[in-house]
């Protein structure tokens, strides 16, 4: 009887067990008995080759670190769809906000190692160790990765009567000006706080940040004129740069962006160092088999392919990456790199979230 | 005057006092800045010690006045039953399941009703763990295993 | 385009079958939300937001925006029925609210909530189609001094929702400021009072502490004692308003939402300051103050009508500019996104139809609340029938899952069994929780906004004086202040000479 059981589960991946009760039918207690029963022989973890076999079967979580209907849950959601399709199995958005993402991610670093649980994080992925000293997972040891996803440029946007026109006006502005300039964010470990670091290390002064929760009230004072500088991604600031409310000096990217098309680079600005976007990139936990963590990333290919996601992204400013770089390989190039990229920045900074 | 009826505003005032020193105290090992330059630590540092002022005044007050009835009896037992069950909850949701866990919470807090007996409290916890699915998970779609890892 | 213009393509879209059966559909289930403690509309709507995907744009807008302002009408209901307000502004509704269902007048509450609501929703809504524009602009004249300044006055006026001692009351304030700055500094990521735990980073959670401070802690009350809520359930009779009723709230709900039309537009803590300033503000006005916190019609009216013109007119930054005035805002900012549109100050100009649409559909959407709640009255009064063994486990059962699907996080199940022995204890002491539960929603933006102001300034504190709009609002506080405490000594001191 258990013999029969192990072999049962073997074609349904034990997690799946846990999400049996999802069936239409079983309600309450009935599925309470239901699942118990199927529950019983669920036990050992299937490996390799078996495991990928049948995957997936039942829903799979994606964790998102951000909060519903930010630019982060929407590239996930975007990518979501296409790859649960590619994949023949549901894909259910599960958002576990805070600590900068650190808590979603030490989550899924803990989780069933079985490819039914999935981390999407940005780029604070790779700042999370220099921000958080007392972090419990290793990004690096306790992950692998997937493949990226895209990269969200971000824009240096200042307040509409803000006098230099330029982006060369700005630099020099910034200069003669540090010790009267406020510079927003959108919160520590932020995208908008981290390119702020690289703004004032690139024009070589410290300026007075502003912190605010969030995006949205950042950009409302920003809007207002309380402050006077942030650099934030496209995917917030595109409709006021469009609307005239901000004033826009460039992108961060080493090419320019087709919805902002007039917006110099910063390289163009004479700024080649001042180079960040916000990067995506899909995680599982490290014990993970590779049949499946290659499943995944197949799968992310495929939804990077589709013509609805880069019209969808288009319209954030952003594109999907280069189908080379949707690979593990990459993804772990990018995330090492990075690391050490930050950690001298953020040292520098003395910011510490722990 | 009758003292006991004070007892109501000491207690109150040394609650008070408590929470306000365990904030401020906390609060200072924080950096703390000056009034201008704050850092982490001034505003919950002032607000402490304001409450511990505002709970001294309350006892002190109360003392004096010595108004204030009794403070009445206190379900002990109810009190501790549904702290139990809430905790459990918490700590049980994800690794049993949102079934079981809710089975055993909601079986905690009708016994904590008065004259509660085990049958009913049982068929209580059956009826509303199955409410609470038809509810959350499938009119409001929330995404809660039924049954969570620890079952295997 | 001309108002009538705007308001005539408004009405076409709005009007369609799909839009009206999702603005129904949105109304109802925020209705539902509203109604189950533990759960309010941001959890429900960043839970539904991948369904409404599939849709229209504007008919996604349109449900969402319902489930939004149907469940501010919701959230009152079981404020009123059984202590437990789902939200910050249902907090003020909860206390003469379920003073008057303890006095067997559930049913004029619930209507007083329901009438009071259409009008100041029907009110906001049209302030919405013909001021947006210039109010919005209004709006960002307020700077982090002028919020400062706005906040402290919104606390001075949170001393008067408590009808027992000042001094109580103040302390209740100053330690709901204190749990409120929980979780991580926002200036310098440093977490406080977290004791280590990552799930506490983003600090306490106002549906739990109100779930607790309110829910509990009431259950608890009513596990004391067999007699007190029988009485109850045996005398609810009167469903409907009497003339009286009428006369008395016709005015606190013109004025409140007078209050929540202006306090909506103003981003963060504007529609958290309305229903409890307008509260304040009635209770000040009143010919016999002495009956708020025991069950006065008019502590119902004004706040529930601030609270949804409110609702309403907090859409204005969000239609007019695509900036967020609170986090469900927020999320609709995401839907937009999702739905192809980059929300701006162009989508006005660029999406007509979209944004006139869901103006009108706001309407609409508060008519069909009006004629959905009014015959539910009957029901919701009847729910107080379930015997007590079985709602009060509800109640838990409900909470744990609320609370719970707030981020997926234990903590927040944890701080409702905290805060419920705590309320419980502290309401046994003479401490009302509802200036706790308001310092603990304010004492972040009081924080964040002083600390803000210094920075800009570069540690001038004379800013909070020398902007105009800011000096008024101190002055004002400073008013309120002295209204509030003097009565209060003066009446201590009669009490002390009675005694004697």
């Amino acid at each position: 009887m258990r013999q029969h059981q192990v072999d049962d589960a073997s074609a349904r991946p034990p997690s799946a067990a846990r999400y049996l009760g999802r069936s239409r039918l079983g309600i309450g207690v009935a599925a309470a008995t239901l699942a118990l029963a199927a529950c019983g022989g669920g036990g050992g973890g299937g490996g390799g080759e078996e495991a990928a076999e049948g995957y997936p079967d039942g829903d799979i979580t994606v964790v998102v670190p951000f909060s519903a209907g930010g630019p982060t849950d929407t590239v996930t959601r975007l990518v979501a769809e296409p790859m649960a399709e590619e994949l023949g199995g549901n894909i259910v958005v599960q958002n576990v906000e805070g600590a900068g993402g650190t808590v979603a991610a030490g989550e899924v670093a803990a989780a069933n190692p079985d490819g039914y649980t999935v981390l999407m994080h940005h780029i604070g992925m790779s700042t999370a160790p220099s921000l958080y000293p007392d972090l419990a997972y290793d990004p690096l040891a306790d992950f692998k990765t997937v493949g990226l996803v895209t990269e969200v440029p971000m824009t240096i946007v200042a307040r509409k009567d803000l006098e230099p026109q330029t982006m060369e006006e700005l630099v020099v502005y910034l200069q003669q000006n540090a010790d009267t300039v406020t510079l927003a964010n959108a919160g520590i470990g932020a995208a908008s706080h981290l390119c702020g670091l690289l703004l004032q290390e690139a024009i070589g002064q410290t300026l007075t940040e502003v912190p605010y929760e969030g995006t949205g009230p950042a950009l409302t004072d920003l809007v207002a004129g309380q402050v006077d500088v942030m650099c934030d991604q496209t995917t917030n600031t595109t409709g006021q740069i469009q609307g005239g409310e901000v004033k826009a000096y460039a992108v961060t990217t080493p090419e320019r962006v087709a919805s902002l098309p007039d917006l110099p680079t910063t390289a163009e600005a004479g700024l080649p160092e001042l180079q960040v976007g916000v990067w995506h990139g899909l995680y599982v936990p490290a014990e993970t088999p590779d049949e499946i963590v290659q499943r995944l990333s197949d799968a992310l290919k495929v939804a990077l392919a589709d013509q609805a996601v880069i019209d969808q992204l288009a319209d954030l400013g952003s594109a999907p990456v280069a189908e080379e770089e949707a690979t593990p390989e990459a993804h772990t190039e990018r995330l090492s790199e990075q690391i050490e990229l930050w950690r001298p920045i953020i040292e520098q900074a003395g910011v510490s979230a722990d | 005057m009758d003292r006991r009826g004070a007892r109501k505003d000491l207690l109150a005032g040394a609650t008070f006092v408590a929470f306000g020193l365990a904030f401020a105290i906390t609060a200072s090992t924080y950096e703390v800045g000056s009034a201008l330059r704050m850092g982490p630590g001034y505003f919950p540092l002032v607000l402490g010690a304001l409450l511990v002022l505002l709970g001294i005044l309350i006892a002190v007050t109360g003392f004096v006045a010595g108004e204030g009835g009794e403070i009445g009896p206190v379900p002990w037992q109810a009190a501790g039953l549904l702290v139990v069950a809430l905790i459990f909850f918490g700590f049980t949701v994800r690794g049993l399941g949102l079934v079981p866990s809710l089975l055993v919470t909601v079986f905690l807090s009708a016994m904590a009703g008065r004259h509660a007996r085990v049958v009913p409290a049982v068929v209580t916890s059956a009826a509303l763990t199955a409410l609470s699915v038809l509810i959350f998970v499938i009119a409001l779609q929330l995404r809660l295993p039924y049954f969570g890892p620890w079952f295997g | 385009m001309g108002v009538l213009e705007s308001l005539g393509l408004g009405l076409e879209t709005a009007l369609t079958p799909a839009n009206l059966l999702f603005c129904l559909i949105g109304v109802a289930l925020g209705t539902a939300v509203g109604v189950l403690p533990g759960i309010g509309p941001t959890a429900t709507i960043a839970m539904l937001l991948p369904i409404t995907f599939g849709l229209e744009p504007v008919t996604s807008l349109i449900m969402l925006a319902g489930i939004y302002y149907g469940a501010q009408y919701g959230g009152s209901t079981t404020a009123i029925l059984i202590n437990l307000p789902g939200e910050s502004s249902a907090a003020v509704t909860a206390i003469d609210g379920h003073e008057m269902t303890k006095r067997g007048r559930a049913g004029p509450a619930l209507a007083t909530a329901a009438l009071g609501s259409f009008f100041a929703g029907t009110v906001g809504t049209i302030a919405l189609a013909l001021f947006a524009a210039p109010i919005s602009r209004a709006a960002l004249e307020f700077g982090p001094a002028e919020y400062f300044s706005l906040v402290v006055l919104g606390l001075i006026a949170s001393i008067a929702l408590a009808s027992g001692s000042t001094l109580k009351a103040l302390a209740m304030i100053v330690l709901g400021l204190l749990l409120g700055t929980v979780g991580q500094d926002i200036y310098s990521g440093t977490p406080r009072f977290t004791f280590g735990q990552r799930e506490l980073y983003g600090g306490l959670n106002f549906v739990s502490l109100a779930v607790g401070m309110f829910g509990v802690a009431e259950i608890l009350r009513n596990l004391e004692g067999e007699t007190r809520r029988t009485v109850v359930v045996e005398k609810v009779r009167n469903l409907w308003l009497t003339k009286e009723d009428v006369r008395r709230i016709t005015a606190p709900v013109l004025r409140g939402t007078g209050l929540g039309t202006v306090l909506g537009v103003l981003p963060g803590a504007g529609h958290v300051l309305a229903s409890f300033v307008s509260y304040s503000v009635e209770k000040r006005v009143s010919k016999h103050p002495q009956e708020f916190g025991r069950g006065a019609i008019e502590g119902v009216a004004g706040p529930e009508s601030a609270n949804n013109a409110a609702a309403q007119t907090s859409f204005v930054p969000l239609l007019t500019l695509g900036l967020p005035a609170n986090s469900i805002m927020a999320l609709l900012i995401g839907a937009f996104i999702i739905q192809g549109i980059t929300p701006g100050p162009n989508v006005i100009t660029d999406e007509p139809a979209l944004v006139w649409g869901l103006i009108v559909s706001m309407w609409i959407g508060n008519l069909f609340l009006v004629l959905l709640n009014l015959p539910l009255i009957g029901l919701w009064v009847r729910m107080l029938t379930i015997p007590y063994g079985v709602l009060f486990p509800a109640i838990i059962a409900f909470a744990s899952i609320g609370c719970y699907s707030l981020g997926l996080n234990a903590y927040h199940v944890y701080a409702v069994a905290f805060f419920g022995i705590l309320g419980y204890f502290l309401i046994k002491l003479g401490c009302e929780p509802a200036p706790l539960l308001l310092g603990f929603v304010l004492g972040p933006l009081l924080e964040e906004y002083l600390r803000r102001a210094l920075i800009i300034s570069r540690g001038d504190p004379t800013v909070f004086l020398t902007r105009p709009i800011s000096l008024v609002l101190l002055v004002l506080a400073a008013a309120a202040f002295a209204l509030a405490v003097l009565p209060a000594v003066r009446r201590k001191r009669e009490v002390v000479f009675e005694d004697e």
